[in-house]
């Protein structure tokens, strides 16, 4: 029984999410054909990168706003430097450099100058805006045109998305980071008490930086694969709408806000969540004026049988 | 109000936050004065009497936003909220002619869900966040709902008396913004409730084994939140004469900023109406001060990021540099 | 052109210099333009059409200073009455507003009025407003389901339409316009409709879910190009060669790929022309010019040659005004050809 009770404690979004797959194949069989399943996983890509950038960076107790109009900014810086050079290493090393570079600027702020982090990444997350509409002469779009863009846009390995597969590869070796290194343990004792992790010697600012370079570096990674989907950069995108479904996959799977607790499972699972509703949205054709009403009250439910679940199981435990 | 701001119990975190409202203070004038700079026009009353009116809501909507930082929450719903609770108190006004009617089915459309929010939060103990995001996609979807994702002209001259009218270059909300600050300082600093708030915020299980019922207060703060956020949808409806699917969006973040440039921590426990009400003015004096100096909107965008820097940034160390 | 222009420019520098000291409080002619965002690829290429159509103003005409403003209200309403009021107060000649609801800005065009603005409502007509900047949505939209009924070739043809966010007066006004079109034939069937917000990474994942949804699918029809580009690339990296799509806005890239591509048809707003637009407008109010109260902003309907013969055969209407995509392209691209200060010299 005690069993069964700690699969439920740990898996509660597995089965919510699961159950919500069934009620949508009863409405739409289509909804589980491969193809539906294999557009989610292409399109849970960028929300997944932002969505695993940020799971350290909640667990450590903070919160990085500018993931959203970072990935934006960082396509720009993409396009800028390919276009300029025609050379797609050169765009990528520079998406590379520069998304570390804000990550560190974050960082240093947040860790140094001890600053909250929502003010300093909503001032980024306006910076970053701002930056986008500036760098490219306005008006004007760069084309990301070759095999390279292609792979990343579309490419495929037995039936699966690369971009998917890449995914899936961060989320793993995120998983052994998180749970079998120093570095993870780290990080949740710094979102648990930053007095204790450092009285415990642990160096706070270095692995905060780090987080925030981390989540930085995954929304470059964002942008890099959302502009070579589209196959193009245009200043004045909006990167916010990503942001905010990043936030909502990890938290529903089950990462405290507050930090210090968290699992990458749980941010999967939360993740696939967010994927399905967003598709089952025009899967089901919701004509649009229901649309955000749809969404807030499938998440309230989804909360509220996570809260009955861990009921039962609070039931069992005594 | 001064009265009201200084209380007897918390002395032990006065100083620290005393230095820092008057930094805000600070802040600003080197603001104002550097913006009338910018344009002389910045000081006319009538800009005055603009920028007061343009952040009566956002003052409501802050104060609610304190109570609920306070206690380590957050409430993303509030923008929604005001765009629900409008559509609500409109709906209700325009069907029964009643502007009373109207005001209290503003009113307790905005604290429906508050509650909905409070339940979840204080009693399910689940993630505000979390909880508040499904509602700011909930409440904001269900005033499309409402309104046919159209707006609604009101032209009730009592319904529209709180948001739309001015004496001389005074706008009448600004009173009664005073008065609810007034009233909610009493409520924070002179009563059980209050205590309560601070309780829950610093530790919630300490809260618990001493007896003090947070979750119940919990319930009890997100719906004072949502009722502030039905009197922001009758102050934003007085103020555009029509009720409207798409308020108050966004305004969520602008109130967190504005309390966190306030002084009080996202974790909640320790901080000051005061503060907000300060960060709420420095924060508006930005945005206004923005739109009159007229330069692109990207470059502003690139500002406003580099002053709320800058602004956290001078006052992070000036409480420092005193405290060492 | 450009020769010329520039020669036309440095005479009128010339001559303003030789004027310089009696004319040099001739007039001056302040310009606001509140928009509802700065977010879209189409606001960039707006604001960059308005501050070059200022610049050139400022410099065509010596004894007239022309400065204008470009502000966002970011989506949110009461930021954009708080500009309204604020830019009131600072008396400008003329202000542009694309109000997200024009219900909400009543009290404020009485009030700038008072204060001896002309207040110009873009896009969502204003009955108190002086003027009145209007696209002809319903007519565009229209004309790009004409265009999809006369090159769907008869057959049946399922097609995808993307739209606004709910509520926005010109999202709605483009889908009824397009349905309307579409329902004047019967081979064509629209098998969804679903917002995506004005957002572009939106659109990608709606196209995506569209082309598994319906595998029969033969056209994606957009209210904004915006949702054109990732419709595009979806349709490229899943092999769909045969998709065809109906954009609006005038976006260039779009406009490019006519020839030989599969975008059928487009609207020719072009947010760098509008910009242009504007100048002009305000220029010939400044001048004392009458205009027409509700001023339409020119749109025509951009399709390649090929296919505007095929669509006439197919019983598309004549009196429809048709751009080819060489000419297309260079009033997108050259705001001035059409509202530059040589247009009312």
């Amino acid at each position: 029984m005690t069993n069964t009770a700690r699969i439920f404690r740990e898996h509660n979004i597995v089965f919510v999410t699961i159950a919500l797959c069934i009620v949508f194949y009863m409405v739409s069989p289509r909804f589980l054909s491969v193809d539906n399943m294999s557009a989610i996983s292409r399109q849970i890509v960028p929300i997944g990168l932002i969505a695993l950038g940020q799971f350290f960076v909640v667990v450590s107790g903070n919160i990085d706003l500018s993931m959203g109009m970072g990935s934006v900014l960082f396509a720009i810086v993409l396009g800028v430097f390919f276009g300029l050079t025609g050379g797609v290493a050169v765009g990528i090393v520079a998406v590379i450099v520069c998304s570390l570079a804000l990550g560190f600027f974050n960082g240093v702020l947040v860790a140094k100058l001890k600053l909250p982090a929502f003010i300093v990444t909503l001032s980024t997350l306006f910076m970053a805006q701002g930056l986008s509409g500036l760098i490219i002469p306005r008006g004007q779009q760069i084309f990301l045109i070759g095999d390279f863009f292609r792979f990343v846009g579309a490419g495929k390995f037995m039936g699966l998305y690369w971009s998917f597969l890449f995914l899936i590869a961060l989320f793993a070796l995120a998983y052994v980071v998180y749970n079998h290194t120093r570095w993870g343990a780290y990080v949740v004792a710094i979102g648990n008490s930053e007095e204790n992790a450092k009285l415990a010697g642990i160096n706070v600012d270095r692995v905060k930086i780090g987080i925030f370079m981390f989540s930085a570096l995954c929304s470059g990674f964002a942008g890099l694969v959302l502009s070579s989907r589209m196959g193009f950069v245009q200043p004045g995108l909006d990167g916010n709408g990503l942001l905010l479904d990043g936030i909502a996959a990890i938290i529903i799977g089950g990462t405290l806000i507050l930090g210090g607790r968290g699992t990458i499972g749980g941010a999967f699972w939360g993740l696939l969540f967010i994927g399905i509703i967003n598709n089952a949205l025009n899967l089901l054709n919701v004509v649009d004026v229901w649309h955000q009403v749809f969404k807030g009250a499938v998440i309230l439910a989804a909360l509220a049988i996570n809260w009955m679940l861990w009921q039962s199981r609070q039931a069992d435990a005594h | 109000m001064s009265d009201a701001a200084v209380s007897p119990r918390r002395t032990f975190a006065l100083d620290g936050l005393m230095l820092r409202y008057a930094v805000l203070v600070g802040l600003i004038v080197i603001a104002s004065v550097g913006f009338s700079l910018a344009n002389s026009n910045f000081y006319s009353i009538t800009n005055v009497g603009i920028l007061l009116r343009s952040i009566s809501v956002l003052f409501l909507v802050s104060m609610g936003m304190t109570f609920i930082m306070l206690t380590g929450g957050i409430d993303l719903s509030v923008g929604s909220n005001v765009a629900f609770s409008g559509g609500v108190g409109v709906v209700a006004l325009t069907t029964t002619g009643s502007a009373t009617i109207g005001f209290i089915c503003a009113l307790l459309a905005g604290m429906a869900i508050g509650w909905v929010n409070g339940v979840f939060i204080g009693r399910l103990r689940l993630s505000a966040f979390m909880v508040t995001l499904a509602t700011f996609a909930l409440a904001r979807g269900l005033a499309l709902v409402i309104y046919d994702a159209d707006s609604i002209n009101v032209d009730n001259a009592a319904f529209l008396w709180l948001g739309g009218t001015s004496w001389n270059n005074l706008p009448v909300v600004i009173p009664f913004v005073a008065l609810m600050f007034i009233a909610l300082s009493v409520l924070l600093y002179r009563t059980t409730f209050g205590r309560n708030v601070y309780a829950a915020g610093s530790n919630f299980n300490t809260a618990f084994v001493l007896g003090r019922r947070p979750e119940r207060s919990v319930v009890w703060i997100y719906v004072l939140s949502g009722a502030l956020a039905g009197l922001s949808a009758i102050v934003t409806v007085g103020r555009v004469s029509s009720g409207q699917p798409w308020a108050g969006l966004f305004l969520e973040f602008d109130a967190i900023t504005a309390v966190i440039l306030g002084g009080t921590a996202l974790s909640g426990g320790r901080g000051r109406l005061l503060g907000t009400i300060l960060g709420v003015l420095l924060y508006g004096i930005i945005i206004n001060g923005l739109v009159l100096t007229g330069t692109n909107p990207y470059l502003q965008s690139l500002i406003k990021g580099m002053i709320l820097l800058g602004v956290v940034l001078l006052d992070t160390y000036t409480q420092r540099g005193k405290s060492v | 052109m450009t020769i010329l222009k520039k020669m036309t420019a440095t005479l009128a520098v010339a001559g303003g210099l030789m004027g310089t000291t009696a004319l040099a409080d001739e007039g001056t002619l302040d310009i606001v333009f509140i928009n509802d965002g700065h977010v879209a690829p189409y606001h960039v290429a707006w604001l960059s059409g308005f501050e070059d159509a200022i610049a050139a103003y400022d410099e065509a005409f010596s004894d007239l200073e022309v400065t204008g403003r470009w502000l966002s209200a970011e989506g949110s309403l009461e930021k954009m009455i708080q500009q309204a009021e604020v830019t009131i107060n600072e008396k400008p000649d003329v202000m542009f507003v694309n109000a997200i609801n024009v219900d909400a800005f009543e009290p404020l065009v009485a009030k700038a009025q008072a204060e001896g603005i002309t207040w110009i409502a873009v896009h969502s007509p204003m009955e108190s407003a002086d003027y009145s900047f209007t696209l002809g949505d319903v007519t565009n939209g229209r004309n790009q389901g004409l265009a999809m009924c006369a090159l769907s070739g008869g057959e049946p043809f399922q097609v995808g339409v993307m739209l606004g966010q709910a509520g926005n007066p010109s999202g709605e006004a483009r889908r009824q316009g397009i349905l309307e079109g579409i329902s004047s034939c019967d081979n064509i069937e629209v098998v969804a409709e679903q917002p995506a917000d004005w957002d572009t990474v939106k659109a990608q994942s709606i196209a995506e879910n569209w082309l598994t949804q319906f595998p029969d699918l033969d056209a994606i029809s957009g209210v904004t190009d915006g949702y054109m580009y990732p419709a595009i690339a979806v349709a490229q990296n899943s092999g769909r060669d045969d998709l065809q799509f109906y954009g609006y806005d005038g976006d260039v890239p779009i406009i490019q790929q006519m020839e030989g591509g599969n975008v059928m048809a487009d609207i020719l707003l072009s947010g760098t022309r509008e910009g242009w637009n504007f100048v002009q407008m305000a220029y010939r109010i400044h001048k004392g010019e009458e205009l027409d109260k509700v001023y339409d902003f020119f749109t025509p309907l951009v399709l390649s040659e090929a296919n505007h013969e095929k669509a006439l055969a197919n019983g598309f209407p004549e009196d429809i005004e048709v751009f080819y995509v060489d000419r297309a392209l260079e009033v997108a691209t050259k705001g001035y050809l059409e509202f530059g200060p040589d247009s009312v010299q």
